[in-house]
């Protein structure tokens, strides 16, 4: 009967203890906003190691900001400063007056697209529209296509249509500079018509506890050809980027760059290889960060950006615009119209 | 000589009269095992947390229907019987601020045995087992990449029940608790920072776990009156459901607390043709 009694008290105990998983609590005040806000970053936050940065030193920097007496848009501004020492596009602090972005990325670096540009001086406003794509031929018999953000959808009738449209020309241009990213599906979409085979895409990783060096070993993932019947494109092609070209546009740079008969033009890319997480403050703000690092096919980290081809690195000469010439365009035609 | 006969007579008789025993119990009239079954409603409040959406606990109501049959066993229906339960469960909840809203849609199926035992009173003590399965989501509406949890799980519970059939004035009533708790099974959950389109590429590691009272905590508590009006009951209650889970660094807690309030009924199955035996005793599950 002893027995019992002590197998019955063992039962209730365990499931008194476990019946209640701890939960980290913050209040909602300026402390205990900037203190969840920290924490969050703390155990999520993905690029601490690759970007050098000490977290906890930046803690102590901004932690004698906080006072229970600032207002709602000083704690904001406090916040989104702490946020900028990760140097990251993907990290935003959003309330109901402001969303903060770190803005460096490509504000720090020349501007290298013009629409109107190419509108007017190479398609003499002469040019097609489906699924969030521009196309056209340009005079020197190369196709042309703009693709301003990969947040519009793409059909895969869209795609059909389109290469068939340029499929009498000896070159394409996939013009995807200031494309600021969208959907990965997008890319695979758009990438499964210039591959011929499964192929390597990258790799991807997580993190698996929060500390910082806490990843899942990069697993490799892989893009398929679009299916039997689809229009594909097997002639030279080059991918116009530049600083601009962010986030889902640098993960399609990064798969292009491996690409037989594809050449990267213009600049290195903006980054943004981290895909993003949500998260909130008590307060109700919300906060977005990096929280997956995706790698190229060899590896290699792309939150720095990813450099042009090699002899592809072509600057975009604002003076030449004025007089309609785009050079990193004009670049890209001589490389197709050479035969690369 | 007479003697040997007598013998030999008395031998056979030793012999079969186990089978013509057996062969009067063939004939003894079957009792009646009338289905007890029952359609529940729930109404209430919820408090929602899963770290992997938000690490705040939001609040709001839960709403549920609810199915419950129960039945004496065959083999032996004076002391077991079976009890199979479904129901699908709706929350919308919203964030301290009141600026998010979490959802949550979950199904959940079970089936059971208890070994009962009639006491005096009226009252009836039931203990066993039962397995389920329980699948749904969490939907955070302002969640980007991460807007799902996804709550699937296979579980072997211990469940039981005390029944007490009594009069409330002249109105027969049955008041019921019922426990359902979780023991071990398996459950899915994302890795810490993964994302559902890493899952979507391939990733399939380290999605399932044993589930343990350390990492997967379930009880419901049920307790419900059934008044009795004729052949059909009113069944008013009061339902209780706690989740708290911890894995992969990712902690849930679902806490719903709700009013019940239902129709039950017994209900017997007749072949076409086939009347019932007068003789035939009726064996409830429940009342």
């Amino acid at each position: 009967m002893n027995r019992l009694y002590l197998i019955l008290s063992l039962l209730l105990a365990l499931i008194v203890t476990s019946s209640c998983h701890k939960i980290e609590e913050w209040d909602d005040n300026p402390r205990g906003n900037f203190e969840a806000l920290w924490t969050i970053m703390d155990e999520h936050y993905c690029f601490f190691s690759e970007k050098d940065v000490d977290w906890n030193e930046v803690h102590d920097r901004y932690s004698v900001k906080i006072s229970d007496e600032m207002t709602a848009k000083e704690l904001f501004f406090v916040c989104a400063d702490m946020l900028n020492e990760l140097r990251d596009g993907h990290t935003n602090l959003s309330s109901s007056f402001n969303t903060s972005y770190y803005r460096a990325w490509w504000s720090d670096y020349p501007d290298n697209y013009s629409s109107r540009l190419v509108e007017q001086y190479y398609l003499n406003f002469n040019y097609l529209s489906t699924g969030g794509i521009d196309y056209g031929i340009l005079p020197q018999n190369i196709g042309y296509i703009r693709y301003d953000s990969f947040s519009s959808p793409i059909g895969e009738g869209n795609l059909d249509q389109i290469l068939m449209y340029l499929n009498t020309c000896t070159g394409l241009v996939i013009d995807i500079r200031n494309n600021g990213g969208g959907n990965m599906t997008n890319v695979e979409k758009l990438v499964s018509r210039f591959i011929t085979e499964r192929t390597l895409a990258g790799y991807i990783s997580h993190k698996t506890g929060p500390g910082h060096d806490d990843f899942s070993e990069p697993r490799a993932y892989y893009y398929d050809p679009a299916e039997k019947g689809r229009i594909m494109w097997g002639k030279p092609v080059v991918v116009l980027a530049g600083r601009g070209t962010f986030s889902a546009a640098n993960n399609f740079v990064s798969i292009m760059q491996y690409i037989p008969l594809c050449h990267i033009v213009g600049a290195t890319t903006g980054g943004g290889s981290g895909m993003p997480f949500n998260s909130e403050l008590p307060n109700g703000w919300g906060v977005r960060f990096s929280a997956c690092p995706v790698l190229d096919a060899k590896g290699l980290p792309t939150e720095a950006g990813i450099d042009p081809s090699p002899g592809c690195d072509v600057g975009f000469d604002p003076h030449a615009a004025v007089d309609g010439t785009d050079t990193v365009l004009d670049f890209a035609i001589s490389l197709l119209t050479a035969g690369v | 000589m007479l003697s040997v006969m007598s013998r030999i007579l008395l031998m056979i008789v030793a012999v079969f009269l186990p089978l013509l025993a057996s062969a009067a119990d063939s004939t003894e009239v079957k009792p009646l095992r009338p289905v007890t079954s029952a359609y529940m409603v729930d109404a209430g409040g919820a408090r929602l947390v899963n770290t992997y959406l938000t690490p705040l606990k939001y609040s709001g109501w839960a709403t549920a229907f609810n199915y419950e049959r129960m039945q004496a066993m065959k083999f032996s229906p004076d002391n077991w019987v079976m009890q199979l339960r479904g129901g699908i469960t709706l929350n919308r909840s919203v964030n301290p601020s009141g600026n998010a809203t979490m959802w949550r849609l979950t199904g959940d199926f079970s089936w059971g045995m208890m070994h009962r035992w009639r006491l005096p009173y009226g009252i009836t003590l039931a203990a066993g087992g039962s397995t389920g399965i329980d699948l749904g989501c969490l939907y955070n509406t302002r969640n980007g990449n991460n807007p799902v949890a996804v709550e699937a799980a296979w579980t072997v519970n211990l469940t039981g029940y005390a029944a007490w059939n009594c009069h409330v004035g002249r109105l027969p009533v049955t008041l019921r608790y019922q426990p359902v708790l979780p023991v071990t099974g398996v459950f899915f959950s994302p890795e810490y920072g993964e994302l559902f389109y890493e899952i979507s590429l391939g990733d399939d590691d380290g999605l399932a776990h044993a589930a343990w009272w350390g990492n997967y905590f379930r009880m419901e508590n049920l307790v419900t009156a059934d008044l009795h009006f004729g052949a059909t009951s009113l069944r008013v209650g009061f339902r209780s459901n706690v989740i708290s889970t911890k894995v992969n660094n990712i902690t849930t807690r679902v806490i719903n607390s709700s009013v019940v309030i239902g129709v039950a009924g017994e209900w017997l199955s007749l072949r076409p043709g086939k009347g019932v035996d007068p003789a035939a005793r009726i064996i409830s599950a429940l009342y």
